[in-house]
């Protein structure tokens, strides 16, 4: 990553920001991004960069340094003038241009720094394994982090032996037809070597909120730990004919007065395709033909059952056959629907 | 809906220490302060889940980045676990 941004920026301060202005921007953005708080996948990528920013920024030696230098620092020898630094690098620069440019989080020197109170130590002889007397009692008034400064792990000065990386997710909208359907997917998920793309399998008959799981595709582990799992929350979007209570789907299925009176047998579509409906004769709006089986498929058991819901229209203009045979009708029916049994 | 993924497997006090990258001393504290909750079995030994170890390593997270101390991860950790149950709940039912 040649192109870093600006650790000031990062933190949102300004340049001449006061350590304790630096420190509360640092706080509110920490409480914002870390993973186990925000699960969103690019979460922790922000939550890195702002912890690293910290890291330099909080420290009035590396700020001063970061100042001159500019994310090279690490690579800047003690006591050296920051006008020749730049000179020699822009020659260097010009010659190579080549990898060694960028900044090194975790090079060499970052890790330097003992531990501190509540820090912990590696067990000698048994690789891996930490102990950790945390801050407990009177530590506690200590701010440890500012004192040892930065993020978790990572970094080998915390004190802590390798985390997993934390559970993410994000949310995979999707058509009812495409729930219904299930099949292969392409999502593109932010990660910290840019935008991935991930192939995703989504099972036939997914319902809303319901969570796939990606192993090991989560947030980053430290120190050789595993990584995350990423996890898909499925959001279905709100469908103009379908909507979907569960595993059953419901559809508005428009009746001429003649069909729903007399019944019929009409074409309904499903998210699986068209499907005949039997209407029965004298079939109000609001009656609900069930087609059983043909809701939502489910991986084991069976599948939802789709309402078609009966809706009577009329012609928004009447021919003058039409309007004769109505009030044919009119004068000879007795049936009045608001009139009570 | 999660159910169906987790493994049947039951951690001892060691493998699960190890597989945490924690010293067992470490993880009977933190059976102590009541943020892991293992079985234990007639012998009075101690059976860990799967799930635990990410439980583990959310508890390492979120003390190591906010300098918090036990009780205080208890705390954040059951209050992330009873937002995410709200807005779980507020996505089916809304």
């Amino acid at each position: 990553m040649a192109d870093r941004r600006d650790f000031y920026e990062a933190l949102g301060v300004s340049r001449d920001a006061s350590p304790e202005e630096i420190q509360r921007a640092y706080r509110k953005l920490a409480r914002t991004y870390h993973p186990d708080v925000n699960k969103a996948p690019d979460a922790e990528e922000r939550f890195k960069e702002v912890s690293e920013a910290y890291d330099v920024l909080s420290d009035p030696e590396t700020r001063r340094r970061y100042d001159a230098f500019g994310h090279d620092f690490r690579q800047v020898p003690e006591g050296v003038d920051p006008q020749t630094w730049a000179r020699a690098r822009a020659g260097a620069g010009a010659r190579s241009g080549g990898p060694g440019a960028g900044a090194r989080p975790g090079g060499p020197g970052a890790g330097a720094r003992p531990g501190g109170p509540g820090a912990g130590w590696q067990a000698p002889g048994q690789e891996g394994v930490w102990f950790d007397f945390g801050p407990g009692g009177s530590a506690e008034d200590i701010d440890i982090e500012d004192l040892l400064g930065g993020m978790f792990g990572g970094r080998g000065r915390r004190g802590w032996g390798p985390i997993p990386g934390a559970d993410q997710e994000f949310e995979l909208e999707l058509s009812v037809a495409e729930a219904y359907q299930g099949g292969r997917r392409l999502i593109q998920i932010a990660g910290p070597e840019g935008t991935q793309s991930v192939e995703v399998s989504v099972p036939a008959g997914v319902t809303d909120g319901q969570r796939i799981r990606l192993a090991g595709q989560g947030g980053r582990g430290t120190g050789g730990a595993a990584r995350g799992d990423l996890y898909l929350v499925v959001r279905l979007k709100p469908d103009s004919r379908f909507r979907v209570q569960g595993r059953d789907i419901y559809v508005d299925l428009p009746l001429t007065p003649w069909e729903a009176a007399l019944g019929a047998s009409v074409p309904v579509d499903t998210p699986g395709g068209e499907a005949k409906v039997q209407v029965p004769p004298r079939s109000s709006t609001g009656r609900r033909l069930r087609l059983r089986g043909r809701g939502m498929p489910a991986r084991q058991g069976a599948a939802g059952d789709l309402y078609a819901e009966v809706r009577i229209t009329v012609p928004s203009t009447l021919t003058d056959e039409e309007r004769r045979l109505f009030e044919q009708l009119a004068a000879a029916s007795t049936y009045d629907p608001r009139k009570q049994r | 809906m999660t159910t169906a993924l987790t493994r049947p497997i039951r951690l001892d006090l060691d493998s699960f220490a190890r597989a945490a990258g924690l010293h067992p001393q470490l993880v009977r504290r933190l059976v102590a302060l009541g943020l892991l909750e293992p079985v234990r079995d007639g012998s009075g030994q101690l059976w860990f889940t799967r799930e635990e170890l990410a439980r583990v390593a959310r508890i390492q997270r979120l003390r190591a980045a906010f300098s918090l101390n036990y009780a205080a991860v208890g705390l954040v950790v059951e209050l992330l676990d009873r937002i995410a149950e709200l807005e779980a709940e507020r996505h089916t039912h809304g």
